[in-house]
């Protein structure tokens, strides 16, 4: 299996004292979907910051999407940034804009085509089951609603990679459910995910890679099998709006190709 | 990226001077009282300039020659005058013209006593090019064998230049203080347009718009905001210089350049210089976010 991020012992220091990453080695294959989970400062924050090119390692070798990112070029790192969609744990959905200028804006910040826009985003929203929220601003929304509107904007640029720092965080457990619910379903049509959490009960309940850092360190990285317990999931499945669950494959597969259709591939440069 | 994807990030720069109106207007009104006073010195300067012109012109220097020089020395003294740089023409002016202008100045009676004499010394009537360069050239011309004097009758325009030249160092000063202020007050507005517009330009960077995308909307404010200004700097300029004009023409005998005679170039050079006064405040505001990374531009 191809990987789409390798980290070949990746430090990372901030001072002489603060070791926020040390020494870790580890990859993540195309298409898997991981959880990344630690307690707070344990270097969580930084594993991603390093992905994205927030920040540069003080030590080692990253590679996503078969490119060395450890020393990349200050004007190469949008394009890298292409390849990712960022959910945020707040959100950060622009209060004056309409859920579907929210969503639009992250095709327009690229320089996308307004009919490729116009086409595009409807199916995002749909996908997430929000097409009846378009007009609404977010203000209006609840935070499961608010979050999916997030993962939308992620999503819409059809990225190679989904990060999710925190998703849940700040959303009730059964709305934690219902998105990690959703970013396994966009996982199954070939999209990397990577989850950030703490949540421990929430990353019991899928069946994904654990990876586990402390201290800077990966502790343990497992896939889980303790969560085969399937009425738990059903249970949790029950939530998913019901316009949503039964028309989401059908979307997924719809909007993959209408992403390849109108130019949207993730190693884009423009 | 399409055209159509700037025009997004085009009307969004429009829509900031919009959402940001109050801080929009404070940085117009700053930048109207910089263009309209560097206008003003500049009008001040070229009606100072004209002025000088027309003393320069009615106020030649005379070169008196040596006594008992010969016709054709006279004229080679006047090629040697003719020669110099500053020079812009050289009229010999002989002693029988110059006794007979006197005669017609002051009467025949006055010179009766001087008969057939004549103690006028032959001269040269000289227009130099550039008066502020007067005394070097006067200097030079008096170094020509045969030349005895030259009387200083441009007094009036040597101060007139002197007065341009403090006017023109004064409004250059006058032109970079205020440059600098409207500069960084407009780099203030669109800051707090910036600081407003955070989670947009945190968003645009996770997304993976390039450094130009994010900062086309700013820089498009700024230009927006050195337009509107340089506009409304020209129509006020036109009213004051006009109103001013009026006073000092029922002063002091003076006709004033008018102004409609150089809008042109005043209205082109407002317009560029607010542009570009406008686009490098956008420039410069953004660079500082365009350096920072996640939560960073968030200010967490």
């Amino acid at each position: 299996m191809d990987k789409i991020i390798e980290f070949k012992n990746v430090s990372k220091n901030y001072d002489s004292q603060t070791h926020a990453l040390n020494d870790v080695s580890v990859s993540i294959d195309k298409g898997e979907f991981a959880f990344i989970v630690g307690a707070s400062g344990a270097g969580k924050s930084t594993f991603l910051k390093l992905i994205m090119h927030e920040e540069s390692p003080s030590q080692g070798t990253i590679i996503v999407n078969g490119t060395n990112v450890s020393n990349l070029k200050r004007r190469k790192v949008p394009y890298l940034r292409r390849n990712m969609g960022i959910v945020f744990q707040d959100f950060r959905l622009i209060e004056k804009m309409t859920v579907y200028d929210n969503v639009a804006f992250a095709m327009r910040a690229i320089g996308s085509n307004p009919s490729a826009v116009k086409k595009r985003v409807p199916y995002i929203l749909s996908l997430v089951g929000l097409s009846h929220k378009a007009k609404s601003r977010p203000s209006e929304l609840s935070g499961g609603e608010q979050q999916r509107v997030s993962l939308a904007r992620a999503l819409v640029n059809n990225p190679a990679i989904i990060i999710a720092d925190e998703p849940t965080g700040n959303i009730d457990p059964e709305m934690s459910y219902e998105i990690i619910e959703l970013l396994s379903k966009i996982n199954e049509q070939g999209t990397t995910i990577l989850v950030v959490t703490h949540e421990h009960d929430l990353v019991r309940r899928f069946n994904k890679r654990v990876i586990e850092i402390e201290k800077g360190r990966v502790v343990s990285d497992t896939k889980q099998n303790f969560s085969n317990d399937t009425s738990d999931i059903n249970e949790g499945s029950d939530v998913i709006n019901d316009a949503l669950k039964p028309s989401i494959d059908e979307v997924i597969t719809e909007i993959k190709g209408q992403a390849e259709e109108i130019g949207l591939a993730s190693d884009k440069e423009d | 990226m399409s055209f159509s994807g700037l025009g997004y990030l085009i009307k969004e720069g429009f829509k900031n001077v919009w959402n940001n109106r109050i801080m929009s207007i404070a940085s117009v009104c700053v930048l109207i009282s910089c263009l309209v006073l560097t206008g003003s010195a500049v009008l001040f300067s070229m009606n100072v300039s004209q002025l000088v012109e027309s003393v320069g012109d009615s106020n030649e220097t005379t070169v008196y020659l040596d006594d008992g020089l010969s016709r054709i020395e006279a004229v080679y003294v006047g090629r040697d005058i003719q020669k110099l740089k500053n020079i812009e023409k050289a009229e010999y002016y002989s002693k029988d013209e110059a006794i007979a202008e006197y005669k017609d100045m002051l009467g025949e009676e006055v010179f009766e006593n001087l008969k057939d004499d004549n103690p006028l010394p032959d001269a040269y009537k000289v227009s130099m090019d550039d008066l502020s360069k007067y005394d070097k050239t006067v200097e030079k011309i008096l170094k020509i064998k045969g030349v005895d004097s030259v009387s200083n009758r441009s007094d009036i325009a040597r101060r007139l230049t002197e007065i341009n030249n403090l006017v023109q160092t004064l409004s250059f000063w006058i032109v970079l203080a205020l440059g600098i202020i409207s500069l960084f007050i407009i780099s203030n507005t669109i800051r707090a347009t910036m600081h407003n517009r955070r989670f947009e330009i945190s968003i645009m960077k996770s997304v993976g718009a390039t450094n130009a995308f994010v900062r086309i909307p700013f820089v498009v404010e700024g230009m927006v905001i050195g337009f509107i200004a340089s506009v409304i700097s020209t129509v006020a300029l036109i009213f004051l210089y006009d109103g001013i004009m009026n006073i000092v023409s029922n002063l002091i005998p003076f006709t004033a350049m008018p102004i409609m005679s150089v809008i042109g170039y005043v209205a082109v050079t407002f317009i560029i210089a607010g542009i570009v006064i406008g686009a490098l405040s956008g420039f410069i505001s953004i660079r500082k976010y365009l350096k920072k990374e996640g939560n960073e531009i968030l200010g967490w």
